[in-house]
């Protein structure tokens, strides 16, 4: 072995062993990925069902009926309280007993029966902006429906015909539980390193390392390299539990995965080490650490917010997010069954990424205290 | 550089924006020589240590260090010294033996030649026992031993020691020069800083900085001589005042206050102890007692200093014992 390995391994060897030291290092590790998985996977959803419904029902016909039933036949409404007029609609909505309203007027059942168009209304608090979004797809999906089947029989035009691929049952968890793999990812590797120069800076070890034939590269190299150990554990924790608690088929290439999974990391991993090379203490490196990679993965990766959507210059910005590649990557390996072939772009910007970040933390560390 | 000399330094100059941290300092370190660096704190000692350890950029001078120009090679030094700095940096979360066995690795120590010479270290430091004990949970004193363990595994030429005893118990400082001496009669070169005066009797040369600049550099003897000629005595019962007033009459060349009592210097050949006395009584000064006192390197500091720039005193009960 020669020297550059030993003393890489030296500085290896030693951080393995301030990590099993440092209990909160394999929390932060380990038990931290677990908790927001959970807290993302099931707390967080955007399946919104079971939204509690009043009914004013002036028309009393088997049509009316019907029109509740289909509505909360699918659990996504609940039939919470009945009014017997449309004024009471406002305050009930008020209260926040419920969050919607049906209203079917006096001659809803008449109308149809006639083939006339007939119209009932549906009233939905605002307040609650995603509940009120989600609800009146819902409601309208449901609607439509029920008018497509009378459609057919009366020969009207149904419309184009909309099947979802990739997700047919339209669940948030297949999104959420990428998107939550992809942040866990980004805070929890560069919190690891973040953390482990700064301390050094901080308790004066880091120049008396300086003052040993030891050089920068062996000291990156070094303390890299038992992050990325750990960091392979928890990427591999978070993928399972992610795909075994949520359902989440992995129909795609496990290399593929397996590959960008890793680069992905080495990219985190980097942005931490630069924090903690730049900051020298090691609460400022924590705070730039999660500012540098969690923020724009949470806001810039197309998690929470579709890029597409965003104003150009900020499209522009979410190019320079590694976070964006890996939750394209882990879409498409995961939901959509893609490998290599399809992901190229995908990878090659990650593996710049990787290379980048670390090269920028062995630049930026430099040896000479003044 | 010939053979026997350690250290050298000519013009050394490093300048941090306005500040001048060291000023045109220029001295030699022979091999196996024990030299102490006086100063008051930010008098530049620990500056012209990184610097001769490849850890700070210099403005200006030459300095080399076992034979390895610093000024442009700062690199190629690290391997024929060992430093330890003022905090005795060591990694308290792990044990004495994986401390040791880092910075072994750290100096391409390793296998068999590691392990004899880690057991070598360890019982010259007296920390046989101690190997497996967790760093954080051991005294001042011994951590200081261990950081200096670490400094010694890979038998550097040239050791330097910046405020080693910083906070350690008076039994374990006299302890750590014990081992410094003997480290120093089997060759190799101490460059050791302090400010503790009684401490720099231990050093066969110092080297007094002030404000940067080095303002005295010789034995411990020659600096007293130097700088504080003549007898010393300790008289009780007497004010500076009044006996500034009598100093021309009796040839005294120096009153400092030490302590309740005076420290009052004269001239070789001038008045012995019973003589000043008499003659001090004479004139009307109340002087209860005078006895013989010894001229201490803090005499020779604070004449050289002019009272400006006064090191701290090692704490009394340290000094007495």
């Amino acid at each position: 072995m020669n020297r550059f390995l030993r003393r890489t391994w030296a500085v290896a060897h030693k951080e393995v062993l301030h990590i099993l030291r440092d209990a909160r290092a394999v929390y932060l590790a380990l038990g931290l990925p677990v908790v927001m998985l959970m807290l993302f996977g099931y707390g967080i959803s955007q399946d919104i069902d079971h939204v509690p419904m009043a009914v004013v029902d002036q028309d009393r016909t088997p049509a009316s009926r019907r029109l509740c039933q289909a509505l909360v036949a699918g659990s996504d409404f609940v039939r919470e309280v009945d009014l017997a007029s449309p004024d009471d609609a406002e305050a009930a909505l008020r209260s926040g007993r419920v969050k919607a309203v049906l209203i079917v007027p006096l001659d809803y059942g008449r109308a149809l029966a006639r083939g006339l168009p007939a119209q009932a209304q549906i009233l939905v608090d605002g307040s609650d902006g995603t509940t009120a979004t989600i609800a009146m797809g819902d409601a309208a999906g449901i609607v439509t429906a029920l008018s497509a089947a009378r459609a057919v029989r009366s020969s009207l035009n149904a419309g184009p015909r909309i099947r979802v691929r990739f997700n047919p049952a339209m669940r948030s968890a297949y999104n959420m539980v990428s998107g939550v793999i992809v942040l866990i990812l980004a805070m929890v590797a560069s919190l690891l390193t973040a953390l482990t120069i700064s301390r050094e800076w901080e308790r004066g070890t880091m120049e008396q390392l300086f003052a040993t034939p030891v050089s920068r590269l062996e000291i990156v190299m070094g303390k890299l390299i038992p992050y990325t150990g750990l960091g392979f554990v928890q990427t591999l924790l978070v993928l399972t539990l992610g795909s075994y608690l949520f359902d989440i088929p992995i129909r795609g290439s496990l290399g593929t995965l397996f590959v960008c999974s890793m680069l992905f990391l080495l990219a985190m991993l980097g942005t931490g080490l630069i924090a903690s090379i730049v900051a020298k203490s090691q609460l400022v490196a924590v705070q730039f650490a999660l500012m540098v990679a969690y923020m724009p993965v949470a806001m810039l990766s197309g998690f929470m917010f579709p890029i597409e959507n965003m104003p150009l210059w900020l499209q522009g910005i979410a190019h320079a997010v590694p976070g964006r590649y890996y939750l394209t990557t882990l879409r498409g390996v995961l939901l959509k069954g893609n490998g290599f072939a399809r992901l190229g772009e995908e990878t090659m910007a990650l593996a710049i990424f990787a290379v980048g970040l670390l090269a920028v933390a062995v630049w930026r560390f430099r040896r000479r205290l003044a | 550089m010939s053979p026997d000399i350690s250290v050298r330094v000519k013009g050394l100059t490093k300048r941090y924006g306005d500040f001048v941290a060291v000023n045109d300092v220029s001295f030699e370190v022979k091999k196996g020589e024990i030299f102490g660096y006086l100063g008051a704190n930010g008098a530049g000692k620990s500056t012209t240590i990184r610097i001769l350890c490849g850890l700070c950029t210099v403005s200006g001078g030459e300095a080399e260090v076992a034979g390895v120009d610093v000024v442009r090679r700062p690199g190629d030094v690290r391997r024929a010294i060992g430093y330890m700095s003022q905090k005795f940096s060591l990694y308290l979360d792990l044990t004495v033996a994986e401390n040791l066995e880092f910075f072994g690795g750290a100096y391409d120590l390793f296998g068999k030649a590691y392990r004899a010479r880690r057991d070598e270290v360890l019982h010259d430091l007296a920390l046989d026992a101690l190997e497996e004990q967790s760093t954080g949970a051991l005294p001042g004193g011994i951590r200081q031993r261990v950081a200096l363990a670490c400094a010694l595994l890979h038998r550097p030429q040239v050791v330097f020691l910046d405020e080693p005893t910083a906070g350690v118990d008076p039994d374990a400082r006299r302890n750590f020069w014990r081992v410094i001496r003997r480290l120093a009669d089997e060759g190799t070169t101490i460059f050791v800083t302090t400010h503790y005066m009684d401490e720099a009797e231990y050093c066969d040369r110092v080297g007094l900085m002030v404000a940067g600049a080095l303002a005295a550099l010789d034995t411990p003897e020659g600096l007293k001589r130097t700088f504080v000629p003549g007898r010393m005595f300790e008289v009780q019962g007497a004010g500076v005042a009044e006996m500034a007033k009598v100093a021309g009459d009796l040839g005294l060349l120096g009153i400092e206050p030490f302590g309740a009592a005076l420290h009052v210097r004269v001239a070789d050949g001038g008045p012995d102890g019973e003589t000043l006395r008499a003659e001090l009584v004479r004139r009307g000064i109340p002087v209860t007692r005078v006895s013989d006192a010894e001229v201490t390197l803090e005499d020779v500091f604070l004449k050289v200093v002019g009272g400006a720039a006064r090191p701290a005193k090692a704490p009394a009960e340290e000094r007495a014992s």
